[in-house]
């Protein structure tokens, strides 16, 4: 009996995962157009149903009709592999997420690290689709896409070891229940998820860092010769993960599903104002990409991978050294991390940009005035 | 064959290019990634791409992400515009300039207009004189913001929404030039000795409140950008044009203006009433993709101070040389003559010869985007792809210039 119990439950959350992930797709891509669309001062998407709420339907229904088109010169089986493969990050990855109390697949005790591992898969797949395509531009971005995120992983996984030293656990679970009572791991280590959060952003492939797909220079990047609902998969995906990730981020550093009220609505074990909460979280943070990416022009690889390697990598190691000898030897440790964290992160947002641009005026000035 | 992606049967550009990697190898001056086989791939960028900005195709030589060659190929937008003036009378030819540079098309009918004026001998009456500094100016600022903003979105279509704010505003200018001019794009508007209708009334004043609002959506443009420090790293001291190659190569515009080199044809060839109007001509320092964005960003502020006192020094009087009507049936004298006009893109010429009959016997055009063109090798070789897009963006090129 408990083994068909086990085996319904994994059912449902294989469900769940699925629906989170296509239901998320479809919602961000239309609140990714309508926000962009106003702060770009035009309309938008706004015919399909009420607010053009629906345009995402239209879509998806319109890529599923389209012709299931290969290049005759594509690598037959990897090209039909890769847009499969891609949803497997974004599914899998939230075996570990904790939705609300008691909604949760299952609370590894390496969830960080599964955590930092599924998140590979994606770039597995665009370098699979990417290569099978058999098109100079699909390669170019497969391969950016694969060097981003070797460099990227680096400061994601330094900035989750600094979590994992003041949780004490790789546990998500864990994690969860240390930021209950609004003790929020943003509020005494937002330099820690500065650091988390950029590399997100890179790990996402999206703008400033959405170089895989570089659309003014390689034509569609690894989708180049992705049409119909192949093409379809890995923009679902896209638009998948920035709420995968965001629930992820809200997890790890804010609260998770803690909010007011948390406690009001429980039935079948599960918290289900935890769970509004949670997605309201995680939104916060999506709305948050789409500014992100609104608002900076895209890194050039040379800098991107600079910015890895000479900025966020110092960095992060030097949070996770900090964060790590406050954990073993400040008694109030809370405060001493708060102390130190909010303080690195003024100094590098006060610092970094400012330092940048000195950097840069300097080097106009030292270019030689060619003015006759 | 170095490259194992090329097509079965490359076309004289791509074998151009590969013939070109097999002499460097021979030289010695093969890949920087030594090691690798196979490391130099040839890759057609255009005539279908997003950022070539029409049907320019270039056919680039990478080593991983560096630029190691490049080789333009141009006439995928070839309507033979110079022919097609041998077989047209001076009056019908009118709308065909227009289609050459189409961002700037007034400009363009302005030069063919006062070449045929110069030819032929024909009085301009000094109001149509101001309209059409006026109608120029004003798309001048609308061809500068297609250019900026463009040039703003190679870097990252979104990232910088400038695009979208420029293409905003160039609409409210779009909409002057359509009611003095009945149309958005391919206006046929100037007619010589004048133009085809006076301005509409009220247009003064709805113009004179929109030349008071440019500045600030100039520096609101500037303010998405200029303090970005991505924007900065994409574009300082990157594909730095010297005095030197705009003397070479006989670059123009602002482009020119932006190495520093102070040629403006309104003040060094000055034609119609520019002598009598106050502005300055704007030039860059370094010459870098900075200072070609700066350039075209103060040219727009400098336009609107010329449409400016324009407006306020229109006077009354006909429009048209009372001398000529429709249809415009004219044969000049024989002869030939040279007419260069500031376009938004630099020197815009024409030569004209006739032969007495009223038909042109030959019209050539100087496009300033074909002479820009030119450097395109030299200026994107040994920087990285995106740089290399970054560049040719600030180069802004009209295909329709260029191909004719």
């Amino acid at each position: 009996m408990d083994l068909v119990i086990d085996i319904l439950r994994a059912l449902l959350f294989v469900v769940i995962a699925y629906a989170v992930v296509f239901v998320a797709a479809l919602v961000n891509i239309v609140f990714e157009r309508r926000f962009l669309a106003f702060m770009q001062d035009r309309l938008g998407p706004n015919r399909t149903g009420p607010q053009g709420l629906l345009q995402s339907v239209a879509d998806a229904f319109k890529m599923m009709g389209k012709e299931d088109f290969r290049p005759s010169l594509a690598d037959p089986v990897l090209f039909t592999l890769a847009p499969v493969m891609v949803m497997i990050g974004a599914v899998a990855i939230q075996v570990v997420l904790p939705y609300t109390g008691g909604l949760v697949a299952r609370d590894l005790d390496v969830g960080l690290i599964y955590i930092v591992a599924i998140t590979g898969f994606t770039t597995l797949a665009i370098l699979t689709g990417g290569w099978a395509s058999h098109n100079k531009y699909s390669l170019v971005g497969a391969l950016r896409a694969a060097g981003q995120m070797i460099s990227y992983e680096v400061p994601m996984i330094l900035a989750l070891l600094a979590v994992a030293a003041v949780a004490g656990s790789l546990s998500l679970g864990d994690l969860v229940a240390l930021q209950d009572g609004y003790r929020w791991l943003v509020l005494y280590a937002p330099f820690t998820f500065l650091i988390f959060y950029i590399a997100s952003i890179a790990e996402l492939n999206r703008g400033p860092f959405d170089l895989p797909e570089s659309e003014s220079e390689l034509v569609a990047g690894y989708g180049s010769e992705y049409s119909g609902m192949r093409f379809g998969m890995f923009f679902l995906n896209e638009y998948a993960g920035m709420t995968i990730m965001s629930m992820v981020v809200a997890t790890l550093f804010f609260g998770g599903w803690h909010g007011p009220g948390e406690d009001a609505l429980v039935f079948w074990g599960v918290h289900w104002v935890g769970l509004l909460w949670f997605v309201l979280k995680a939104y916060v943070l999506v709305f948050a990409l789409v500014w992100v990416r609104l608002s900076l022009p895209r890194l050039q690889v040379d800098q991107l991978m600079a910015f890895a390697w000479k900025v966020l990598i110092p960095l992060g190691l030097v949070n996770l050294l900090a964060t790590a000898a406050v954990m073993l030897w400040v008694p109030r440790w809370r405060l001493g991390l708060a102390v130190f964290s909010w303080l690195a992160l003024l100094a590098f947002v006060g610092l970094f940009d400012p330092l940048l641009k000195r950097r840069l005026r300097r080097q106009r000035e030292r270019l030689p005035v060619v003015n006759a | 064959m170095y490259d194992h992606f090329a097509t079965p049967e490359p076309d004289e550009a791509m074998k151009l290019a590969l013939r070109r990697i097999e002499e460097a190898r021979a030289r010695g001056e093969g890949s920087n990634l030594d090691g690798i086989e196979f490391n130099e791939v040839v890759v057609n960028m255009g005539p279908q791409h997003p950022s070539t900005h029409g049907v320019l195709r270039l056919v680039v030589t990478l080593d991983g992400e560096l630029v190691k060659d490049v080789i333009p190929v141009i006439g995928y937008l070839h309507r033979c515009k110079e022919k097609l003036a041998e077989k047209r009378t001076y009056y019908q030819y009118i709308p065909i300039v227009d289609r050459t540079e189409y961002l700037a098309s007034i400009n363009c009918e302005w030069a063919y207009v006062m070449a045929v004026e110069k030819l032929a001998g024909i009085e301009v009456p000094r109001r149509a004189e101001f309209i059409r500094v006026i109608l120029g100016e004003l798309m001048r600022i609308a061809s500068h913001q297609v250019a900026v903003g463009t040039f703003t979105a190679d870097l990252s279509p979104l990232g910088t929404a400038m695009a979208f704010y420029t293409f905003r505003d160039r609409e409210k200018i779009l909409d002057l030039m359509e009611e003095v001019t009945g149309a958005r794009m391919m206006f046929n508007y100037f007619r010589f000795g004048g133009v085809r209708y006076d301005l509409p009334p009220g247009w003064v004043e709805k113009c004179r409140d929109l030349m008071k609002q440019m500045p600030k959506l100039i520096d609101e443009y500037e303010s998405l950008v200029d303090d970005n420090a991505i924007f900065l790293q994409r574009t300082v001291g990157k594909g730095v044009i010297t005095p030197q190659d705009v003397v070479d190569y006989g670059i123009t515009g602002p482009n020119a203006r932006a190495s520093g080199v102070p040629l403006d044809l309104r003040r060094t060839r000055p034609y119609s009433v520019y002598p009598e109007l106050d502005f300055e001509i704007c030039v860059g320092e370094h010459g870098d993709v900075f200072d070609r964005y700066k350039v075209r960003m103060n040219e727009m502020r400098q336009s609107v101070r010329i449409i400016e006192q324009c407006l306020d020094m229109l006077p009354r009087g006909p429009v048209q040389n009372s001398s000529l009507r429709a249809p415009y049936v004219i044969a000049p004298p024989p002869g030939a003559c040279y007419v260069g006009q500031e376009n938004p893109r630099g020197e815009y010429g024409i030569y004209l010869e006739s032969d007495g009959s009223r038909y042109p016997y030959r019209l050539k055009y100087r496009d300033p985007c074909f002479c820009n063109l030119q450097i395109f090798p030299k200026l994107l070789r040994g920087n990285k792809i995106a740089d290399a897009v970054a560049i040719s963006g600030s180069i802004d090129l009209v295909l329709g210039g260029i191909d004719r």
